[in-house]
């Protein structure tokens, strides 16, 4: 193929944005109050948070093609786990993690035996529905603060001593965990593994005859997929010291679907973009537009799926074919070459 | 629970699942010729409601509303499908389910802009209000009302499908789109008469569901996961399943509601779980 020879440079390119970004983001706290307000390091730390749940989202729904439409279930459950655990047991940042990590483990495997055995509609169908048990339960159960949700969470402390409640600690503990996901998700796509699950994607059942299990994959691929919204709900409960029963509720789950398919799913880089468009588009429009909103936003989804399915990753790589993005969102190189 | 609370209990939950029949059997039988998921269903329900509600407040007329709301939302759901939906033919569902969704948060902000978050209800002509004794047990009129007129119909719904010269293309269809077509007959124009159909049925249910309960910007969400649970138990694409997918909601809802007030809709998801888990495809499939 006539890609094979372009590829190192277009991986070097790729590097290059990346570590851009990286640089972006870690010099960006140096221009607040000075050049920007506050606000826009607010913006980006909630861009960054959802940003992690969304590469597990995309491992689910973009590389192995089965949708979640109930993904709110691991970003609430790693939200209230650790706020509980702030709160009533220690302020270290890590032991709510890991707790929410281990609940969050068990809610994947468990739910996975069961979603494994549905496919398309009926996936997208049962993961919403196991989502809203949790929406219910959050709402219903008063030791947890019932419909009111857990307020007064005290902020959680990196070692003791060191408390993430400052706004640039936390911002670069963010950052470094957001790193991390992206590395461990672009290792998971580069993977033998990562490999399996497109091809679960193109033709499941080609993928068994060569011997492999499919459901197995699955099951993985989404208790994986889980833990990055585990994290991500656990760094959300530290940047918002309240935790409302919202963070289960199907509009979230909506909005990850949105977030996914405006950016472009199977990419990693387009979930992300559809996440920073969705939250700063909704931050910018709420402020002129008020009330109406989502009612932009909603229309420029819709504009999305009819016109352009394959999401804005898509549309750029098509404009600069030849550029680094064909070789983030191509799917014609990257099974074939490996990389 | 005394005899007649249980009975008072289980006509209630006939009225409730009659009503969430006229939703669930239209978002059903569009899934199922069509291939189309209608997330959009839900807020049809809501817009024929706040129309409904509009034109009786203007008019005062109850049946004035209850023919010319659903009317409207009809003609809505019209150009939703011909200007939207119709582009979708022939792709996956999932990507059907995608758009309506969006479509549904661009719906539920247009009536937050028109009608704002109050919580609203559809005020009952006198002759609706009070009870009526039926062997003893007082029973609200309006209810009764409702439950007579949904089954009416749905069994209007069921002779369309059953015996007229539309139902016929759209049964077939329900099994093979390809045969329909070569039959000479344009399925393009039967999928957009039902997508109108079944957008007004919605709507019926709107202006009545409005009457029963309250109005608000949440109902769309409420009422498509009702009747996504519904045609989930029933089997997608399947009349019958949707029917005594409704049924088993209305009761469940019913009976819920007075064994554990918090969680009237745990008992909800538990069955649409259960039946999800044990016959993945619903109990009367058709796809």
């Amino acid at each position: 193929m006539a890609d094979t020879e372009s590829i190192p440079r277009k991986l070097q390119s790729r590097t290059i944005i990346e570590a851009a970004v990286l640089l972006i983001l870690l010099l960006l706290p140096l221009g607040s109050g000075r050049l920007f307000s506050d606000f826009y390091i607010a913006l980006c730390l909630r861009i960054m948070i959802f940003g992690i749940l969304m590469l597990g989202f995309d491992l689910l729904a973009g590389y192995c093609g089965l949708v979640s439409f109930g993904h709110a279930m691991f970003f609430g459950t790693g939200a209230y786990v650790a706020a509980l655990t702030w709160k009533y047991f220690t302020d270290s940042i890590w032991i709510g993690m890991l707790l929410g990590l281990g609940l969050n483990a068990i809610i994947g495997y468990v739910l996975g035996l069961l979603v494994v055995r549905t496919r398309t509609v009926y996936f997208i169908f049962l993961t919403f529905a196991f989502s809203q048990f949790f929406f219910v339960t959050a709402n219903g159960w008063r030791l947890i603060g019932g419909t009111d949700g857990l307020t007064g969470i005290p902020a959680p402390a990196l070692v003791p001593g060191v408390s993430l409640g400052e706004r640039i600690p936390f911002y670069y503990f963010t950052v470094a965990f957001l790193l991390i996901a992206y590395w461990v998700a672009r290792r998971i796509v580069n993977s033998h593994f990562g490999r399996l699950l497109r091809g679960i994607h193109q033709n499941e059942e080609r993928v068994n005859f060569l011997g492999y299990n499919s459901p197995l994959l699955i099951r993985r691929v989404f208790l994986i997929s889980g833990l990055f919204g585990s994290v991500s709900g656990t760094l959300m409960a530290c940047f918002q010291p309240f935790v409302p029963p919202d963070y289960f509720h199907l509009s979230m789950s909506g909005e990850f679907v949105m977030m996914g398919l405006l950016g472009g799913m199977g990419t990693l880089v387009g979930p992300l973009m559809g996440t920073a468009i969705v939250i700063f588009l909704g931050d910018l429009l709420s402020s002129w537009l008020k009330e109406a909103w989502m009612l932009c936003l909603g229309a420029l989804y819709v504009i999305c799926i009819l016109f352009s399915p394959e999401g804005l990753a898509k549309i750029i790589a098509n404009i600069s074919a030849t550029g680094f993005l064909s070789r983030l969102s191509g799917r014609k190189g990257s099974t074939i070459n490996g990389s | 629970m005394s005899f007649s609370g249980f009975l008072t209990n289980l006509l209630y939950g006939i009225t409730i699942g009659s009503a969430y029949t006229l939703i669930a059997s239209g978002l059903s039988i569009v899934f199922g010729v069509m291939g189309v998921l209608n997330f959009a269903h839900g807020s049809f329900v809501m817009l024929g409601a706040y129309t409904g509600l509009t034109i009786m407040n203007v008019t005062g007329n109850f049946w004035l509303s209850l023919t010319l709301a659903p009317l409207a939302v009809a003609l809505l759901g019209g150009i939703v499908e011909r200007s939207m939906v119709s582009r979708l033919y022939g792709k996956d569902v999932p990507s059907t389910l995608f758009l309506t969704f969006g479509l549904s948060m661009v719906f539920s902000n247009v009536v937050l802009l028109i009608w704002g978050g109050s919580h609203y209800s559809i005020q009952l002509p006198s002759y609706f209000k009070g009870f009526i004794n039926l062997a003893g047990m007082y029973y609200p009129k309006f209810r009764l009302f409702v439950l007579l007129f949904s089954c009416a119909l749905v069994a209007v719904l069921w002779l369309f499908l059953s015996r007229s010269r539309w139902g016929l293309p759209i049964r077939a269809g329900l099994h093979d789109l390809e045969t329909v077509e070569a039959f000479g007959i344009d399925i393009y124009r039967v999928f957009s008469v039902l997508f109108i159909i079944c957008s007004g049925l919605a709507a019926v249910a709107g202006v009545i569901i409005g009457s029963m309960r309250s109005i608000n910007p949440m109902m769309d969400l409420d009422l498509i996961t009702v009747a996504l649970i519904v045609i989930v138990i029933g089997g997608l694409g399947s009349f019958k399943g949707a029917l005594i997918g409704s049924l088993i909601l209305g009761l469940a809802e019913a009976f819920g509601a007075q064994a554990a007030p918090g969680f009237a809709k745990f008992t909800t998801w538990v069955i649409m779980a259960l039946v999800l888990i044990l016959r993945p495809k619903g109990l009367f499939s058709e796809r």
